[in-house]
C-alpha cells in the first residue's frame, strides 16, 4: 500500500524493499531448517571424529573415515547403492514423465482412476508390499509359475537368493513404488504449460514424440531437476527396501549404505561415531551429485 | 475446480473432527491413563505441549501427569515396555492381576513397543543422556542382553541379592542375563528347541516319531532323503540369510562364536565347521529347503510343503494356527552333531527376560513384583500356558497343567516334555558382539551353500567380526 | 486417422497394464484382510469370510480409533504449517531471487542429505533438554520445513508470470497480499500436489515419532501396524486389515485432490 502512495520513492529503495521482503519470506523456513537439521548435523559431524562404543567415546581424528574404506561390508554397500542409483533413477523418471504425459491428454477417459491407480504403490504400506513382492518372486511364486508355463524355466528360480536377480528385484520394487510419486510432480508441472502450445505443435505437424522432447521436457525442466535431486538423495539414503525386502542378503549382495549404518547404530554394539562418519560420506556424495545436477539444470530461461 | 479443492479440504477436516469424537470415547475405555491426559489429547491443540513440557524434568517421564495419583493410592505403579499382545503383554498383565490380588492399589502401565523400537529407544535414551525417559521394566531379547548391559551399564539395575531366587530357573537361560557375575534380568519365556514332525507324512514313508528321537544329524540326513524320495517333501525349512538353524546346532554342543574372553572364535572352531558342513549337506540333498522370509517359512508349515521343522518351542503357536492339522503333529528332541565333543539333542532359540532399568524409582516394588510373579508364581505360568508361553521357571514344569495331554500333538504331554528339554540345554556365550557374529555367519553360510570353501568363508567371517569390534 | 486411433488404443493398453501392476498389491491386501491368517500364508487370492472376525480382533487388540485420531492430528497440523511456511519461502527464493538467496537455497538443500539415523540422537537430545519429549510439537517440528518442499515451490514459482505481480503492485497490493491473493490461487495445482505428498509423508512417518513418543496415548497408525508384526505369531489377516486402514487416508486424499493438481487452472490466469 505504502509503495503505491509514495510513488516518488527512488527505484533503488523499492527494489531494496523487495529484496528485504524476500528475506523476510524465507526466514521462518530457513530458521527451522537451521535448528532442526543443521544443528543436529553439526553435532553428528563432531561425533564422526570420535571413536569408541556406546557412550565410551574419545577423540579419534579421522580414524572413522579411514576405517570405512577398509570395511569390506560398507564398501560393498556403496557399490550396491550406486548400482541402484545408476539404473533406477533414470528408468523411474522417464517412466513417470511418459505416464504424466499420457495422463495429461485432454481426451483420455477415466483419468482419475488411472492416476489414482498409478499413485497407489507409494501410498501402500511397505509392510504389505514387501510381503507381496517376496511371495511373487518366491521359488514357487507367481513369476516362477508363469515362466515355467511359458517354457522359459524348467524349475523355479530363487530370485531373491541370487545376487544379481535380487538387486534387480530391488530396482523393480523401487520403480514400482516411486514412479507414481514422481508422476504427481510432473502432472502438476504440466499445468503450467498452456494447452495451446500443444495445439500449435499439432497443427505444425509435430508427432507425439517430437512434442514430448521439444515442448514437454524443456518446459518441465525445473520440475525434472527437482525430482532428479530428490530421487538421487532418496536412493543414496535407501533403507526400507533393503531392510524389508531382502534384509541385505543374499550374503550382503543387496545391502545399502543406510541399512549398514542402521545396523551399526542399533543392531550391533552401537558405534555412533563410525555411523556418523559413514553418514557424512553419503552427504558428500549427494551434495556433489546435486551440485552437478543444479549446474546442468538450474538455469533460468 | 475450486469447489473440488475446498471440498477435499473439508473432507479431511470433517474426518478429523469425527475421529476426535471417536478417539475421545475410545480413550476412556481403552486407556489406563488418567483422564487429564486424555482430555489434553482430545483438544488436539497445543495446550498439551505446555503440560507435557514438564515431563522431561519429571523423574518418571513415562508417567507424566499420573505421578501425583500414585502417592495417594499407596499401591505404587510400574511402567513396562514390551511387545506381542498375545504373548508377552498377556503375560505381564496376568502377572499384574496376580500381584494386584495381594497388593490392592498396585498399578501396571504397559506400553506396547516392538522389540526393534525398545532397542532404538534404549539406545537413544542412553546416548542422548535421557535415561529418565525409560520405563521401570523392559522386556529384552536374550541375545541382546549382554550387548546392552555392557554398552550401557548405567541404564540397568543389578538384581543380585534381591528377593528374586535365580536358582529356580534353568542355568542356560539365566546365563543370558548374567553380566560379570551379576544378575540383570528375570528369565521369562522358554526358547527350548523342539523338533516337530508331521507324523502322517512320516508314516507315508514308513517311519514313526520314535525314529527321529535321540538321533544324529547323519541319521536325520539319511532319513530325510528317504522321506523326500517317498513323499516329495523336505524334512526342514528355514529362512535364508538368517542363521537360526546354525546357531541352534552350535549351541546344542555347548559351543559359541566367542571364547571365554569375548574374542571371536570362528576360525579354528571345529564344532562350527562341522555345523556349517552339516547345514550345507542338508541343503544340497534337498532335505532342508531355504525360503526368503518368515511368512514363507510359516507358509511351508501351514501348507504341508515340509514334513517338519526345528525351532524354539514358541513355534508351536504358529503351527497350531492350521487347526485342520490337529493330531497330525508330533514333538521330539532335535538331532545331535556327529564326532563333536559334548554334543546333545538340546538347544535354545529365542526367548527373552525382564530387566529393571536404572530409572526405576521404586526398585523394591519392581523386584518384589517380579519375585512374586515371574520368579515365584506357578499360578501365573498356568494362566499364561494357553497363550503358548512356556516357563523357564522350573517349579512350573511340575504343575498339572503342564502334564496334560495335547490333542494337537497326538495326545502327547508336550509341555512337560519341553520343560524337561529346557533343563538339559548347554549354556551358550552370546558375547557382546552376538549380532555382528550372527550376520557374518549368515553371510558365510550363504556363500558355502553357493559352493565356497568352508574354511575360507569362516576366515572372512572372523575378519568381518574383528573389524566391527575395533573401536 | 487410423494412426491416431492406433496410438490411442496403445495408450489405453499401456495405462491398463501399468494400473493392474500398480493395484495388484492393494488387491492382495484387501483379499488378505478378508481371510484367516493360515489362508493368507497358504497364498489364497480369493476373498474369504473372516473380514468381520479380523475387524473384531484388530479392534480388540489395538486402539485403532486413537491411532487414527493421532495420525490425523499430526498429519493435518504438519501439512498445513508446512504448506504455508515452505511455499512462502519458495516464493521468496524465486520471486526476489538474487545471488545471496540462491546461495542460501543451495545451503538449505544440504539439510536433507545426511541420513536421519545420524542426526536422530542429537535431535533427540535437543528435545529432551528442552523438556519437550512426548509432545505434539516434538513430533512435527523436525519435518515442517523441508528443503524438498521449499524447492518444489521455488521451481513452480518460476512459471508464475511476473507481469501479474507488477499489475498487482500497481493495484496497490502489498507483497504479502500478492502472495496470498494471487500466488496461492494461481498455483493451486502445485499446492494440491504438495499437500498430497506432505500428508503422505507425515502420515507414514514412523522412526522419529516412535523415538520421541513415550506412551501408548500418542500411538499412530504406522506404529500400530508395527506392533502387529512383532509377535511370535503374526496374524496376517488382521495385519493386512490394519495396513489397509493405514493406507486408505492417503489414497482417499489423493483421489480427491488429483483433479486439482492435474487439471488445474487452464486459462484462469493470463
Amino acid at each position: 500500500m505504502s509503495q503505491a502512495n509514495e510513488p516518488k520513492k527512488k527505484k533503488m529503495s523499492l527494489s531494496r524493499r523487495h529484496n528485504l521482503t524476500g528475506w523476510a519470506f524465507l526466514t521462518p523456513a530457513t530458521l527451522m531448517i537451521a535448528v532442526m537439521s543443521f544443528w543436529p548435523m553439526i553435532q553428528a559431524f563432531i561425533l564422526s571424529f570420535q571413536v569408541g562404543k556406546a557412550n565410551d567415546l574419545r577423540f579419534g581424528g579421522i580414524d572413522n573415515y579411514i576405517r570405512m574404506f577398509q570395511d569390506k561390508v560398507f564398501m560393498k554397500s556403496v557399490g550396491n547403492t550406486f548400482f541402484y542409483l545408476i539404473l533406477q533413477v533414470p528408468i523411474m523418471l522417464i517412466l513417470a514423465l511418459c505416464l504424466a504425459q499420457m495422463l495429461n491428454n485432454k481426451n483420455l477417459r477415466f483419468k482419475g482412476l488411472f492416476r489414482t491407480a498409478i499413485f497407489l504403490p507409494c501410498a501402500t504400506s511397505l509392510v504389505s508390499y514387501a510381503i507381496v513382492f517376496r511371495s511373487l518372486f518366491g521359488v514357487d511364486g507367481f513369476i516362477n509359475s508363469v515362466l515355467i508355463k511359458l517354457g522359459i524355466l524348467n524349475t523355479g528360480y530363487n530370485f531373491l537368493g541370487h545376487a544379481t536377480s535380487a538387486k534387480i528385484i530391488i530396482i523393480l520394487a523401487l520403480v514400482w513404488r516411486w514412479t507414481g510419486y514422481n508422476m504427481v510432480f510432473y502432472l502438476s508441472g504440466l499445468q503450467n504449460i498452456e494447452y495451446s502450445v500443444y495445439e500449435a505443435a499439432k497443427i505444425d505437424g509435430a508427432n507425439p514424440l517430437q512434442t514430448f522432447f521439444k515442448i514437454t521436457v524443456p518446459l518441465l525442466k525445473p520440475t525434472i531437476l527437482l525430482t532428479a535431486i530428490m530421487s538421487t538423495n532418496g536412493t543414496l539414503q535407501l533403507f526400507d527396501e533393503s531392510l524389508n525386502l531382502t534384509k541385505g542378503g543374499p550374503a550382503n549382495a543387496t545391502i545399502t549404505m543406510s541399512h549398514y549404518i542402521y545396523n551399526v547404530s542399533f543392531k550391533y554394539v552401537p558405534n555412533f561415531g563410525y555411523a556418523a562418519a559413514m553418514s557424512f560420506l553419503i552427504f558428500i556424495l549427494v551434495a556433489v551429485l546435486a551440485f552437478i545436477q543444479m549446474k546442468v539444470g538450474d538455469k533460468r530461461d | 475446480m475450486k469447489k473440488k479443492f475446498i471440498s477435499a479440504l473439508l473432507c479431511v477436516a470433517m474426518t478429523a473432527t469425527m475421529l476426535t469424537g471417536c478417539g475421545g470415547g475410545n480413550n476412556d475405555k481403552n486407556s489406563n491413563n488418567n483422564s487429564s491426559q486424555v482430555e489434553n489429547n482430545n483438544t488436539g491443540d497445543d495446550a498439551n505441549a505446555g503440560d507435557d513440557a514438564n515431563a522431561g524434568d519429571d523423574a518418571n517421564a513415562g508417567d507424566d501427569a499420573n505421578a501425583g495419583d500414585d502417592s495417594s493410592s499407596g499401591g505404587g505403579k510400574l511402567t513396562v515396555w514390551c511387545w506381542d499382545p498375545a504373548f508377552n503383554i498377556n503375560a505381564i498383565e496376568e502377572a499384574g492381576k496376580i500381584y494386584q490380588a495381594s497388593h490392592p492399589g498396585f498399578e501396571l502401565e504397559v506400553t506396547e513397543t516392538p522389540w526393534d523400537d525398545v532397542q532404538k529407544k534404549l539406545t537413544t535414551a542412553a546416548t542422548g543422556n535421557a535415561l529418565d525417559t525409560l520405563p521401570d521394566i523392559i522386556l529384552m531379547q536374550d541375545n541382546a542382553f549382554q550387548k546392552n548391559v555392557i554398552s550401557y551399564p548405567e541404564a540397568f539395575t543389578d538384581l543380585t541379592g534381591s528377593s528374586i531366587d535365580f536358582s529356580n530357573f534353568g542355568a542356560a537361560k539365566t546365563a543370558y542375563s548374567v553380566v560379570e557375575g551379576k544378575n540383570y534380568g528375570v528369565p521369562f519365556d522358554n526358547g527350548a528347541v523342539i523338533a516337530c514332525y508331521r507324523t502322517d507324512i512320516l508314516e507315508e514313508a514308513g517311519m514313526k516319531l520314535e525314529d527321529f528321537t535321540d538321533i544324529t544329524w547323519d541319521e536325520y540326513l539319511e532319513k530325510g532323503k528317504e522321506v523326500l524320495a517317498k513323499t516329495g517333501k523336505p524334512l526342514l525349512s528355514c529362512q535364508s540369510g538368517e542363521s537360526d538353524v546354525i546357531m541352534m546346532m552350535l549351541q546344542s554342543c555347548g559351543s559359541s562364536l566367542f571364547d571365554e574372553e569375548g574374542k571371536p572364535a570362528i576360525t579354528g572352531n571345529e564344532s562350527l565347521k562341522k555345523v556349517m558342513e552339516t547345514y550345507a549337506a542338508l541343503v544340497k540333498e534337498g532335505v532342508l529347503v531355504e525360503v526368503n522370509d518368515w511368512d514363507q517359512y510359516i507358509g511351508t508349515l501351514n501348507n504341508e510343503t515340509v514334513a517338519g521343522t526345528i525351532n524354539g518351542c514358541w513355534i508351536m503357536a504358529s503351527i497350531q494356527t492350521a487347526t485342520d492339522q490337529s493330531g497330525k503333529w508330533g514333538i521330539t528332541n532335535m538331532p545331535k552333531l556327529v564326532d563333536v565333543a559334548d554334543a546333545t539333542n538340546y538347544s535354545n532359540n529365542g526367548g527373552s527376560s525382564w530387566a529393571v532399568t536404572s530409572n526405576c524409582k521404586d526398585v523394591d516394588l519392581a523386584t518384589d513384583f517380579l519375585a512374586s510373579t515371574f520368579a515365584g508364581s506357578v499360578e501365573l505360568y498356568e494362566n499364561i500356558l494357553p497363550s503358548g508361553a512356556l516357563a523357564t521357571y522350573l517349579p512350573a514344569g511340575d504343575s498339572d497343567a503342564y502334564g496334560k495331554a495335547q490333542d494337537f500333538y497326538g495326545g502327547d504331554a508336550v509341555f512337560s516334555k519341553i520343560t524337561e528339554y529346557a533343563g538339559k540345554i548347554p549354556s551358550n556365550n552370546t558375547g557382546v558382539y552376538y549380532y555382528e557374529a550372527r550376520d557374518a555367519i549368515a553371510t558365510a553360510i550363504q556363500n558355502v551353500v553357493g559352493g565356497s570353501n568352508v574354511d575360507d568363508e569362516l576366515a572372512t567371517a572372523q575378519g568381518t567380526v574383528e573389524s566391527l569390534m575395533q573401536q | 486417422m487410423t494412426k491416431t486411433k492406433r496410438m490411442n488404443a496403445l495408450m489405453y493398453v499401456v495405462l491398463i497394464i501399468v494400473s493392474i501392476i500398480s493395484v495388484f498389491p492393494l488387491y492382495w491386501m484387501v483379499i488378505a484382510s478378508t481371510n484367516k491368517s493360515v489362508d493368507v500364508t497358504r497364498g489364497t487370492l480369493l476373498p474369504g469370510a473372516a473380514f468381520i472376525d479380523n475387524l473384531k480382533s484388530l479392534f480388540a487388540q489395538q486402539p485403532v480409533q486413537r491411532a487414527m485420531f493421532n495420525s490425523f492430528k499430526y498429519a493435518i497440523i504438519l501439512t498445513l504449517l508446512a504448506l504455508v511456511i515452505c511455499s512462502l519461502a519458495g516464493y521468496g527464493f524465486e520471486i526476489y531471487h538474487d545471488k545471496g538467496k540462491d546461495a542460501v537455497m543451495s545451503v538449505l538443500l544440504l539439510a536433507m542429505m545426511v541420513p536421519f539415523v545420524a542426526t536422530m540422537v542429537p535431535l533427540f537430545r535437543l528435545f529432551s533438554s528442552a523438556g519437550m519429549l512426548n509432545t505434539t510439537p516434538a513430533v512435527i517440528l523436525p519435518t515442517i520445513s523441508t528443503p524438498f518442499l521449499i524447492m518444489m515451490f521455488r521451481q513452480s514459482a518460476r512459471s508464475f508470470p511476473h507481469d501479474i505481480i507488477e499489475a498487482a503492485r500497481i493495484d496497490g497490493l502489498n507483497e504479502l497480499q500478492i502472495f496470498f491473493r494471487m500466488f496461492i490461487p494461481t498455483m493451486r495445482s502445485t499446492y494440491a500436489a504438495a499437500m498430497t505428498i506432505t500428508f503422505m509423508n507425515a502420515w507414514n512417518n514412523y522412526l522419529w515419532p516412535k523415538v520421541i513418543i513415550l506412551d501408548d496415548n500418542s500411538v499412530t497408525m504406522p506404529m500400530l501396524v508395527a506392533n502387529l508384526t512383532e509377535g511370535y505369531v503374526t496374524d496376517y489377516g488382521v495385519l493386512m486389515l490394519a495396513v489397509l486402514l493405514c493406507s486408505l487416508p492417503t489414497i482417499i486424499i489423493f483421489f480427491l485432490l488429483q483433479k486439482s493438481f492435474a487439471e488445474g487452472i487452464t486459462g484462469a490466469v493470463k
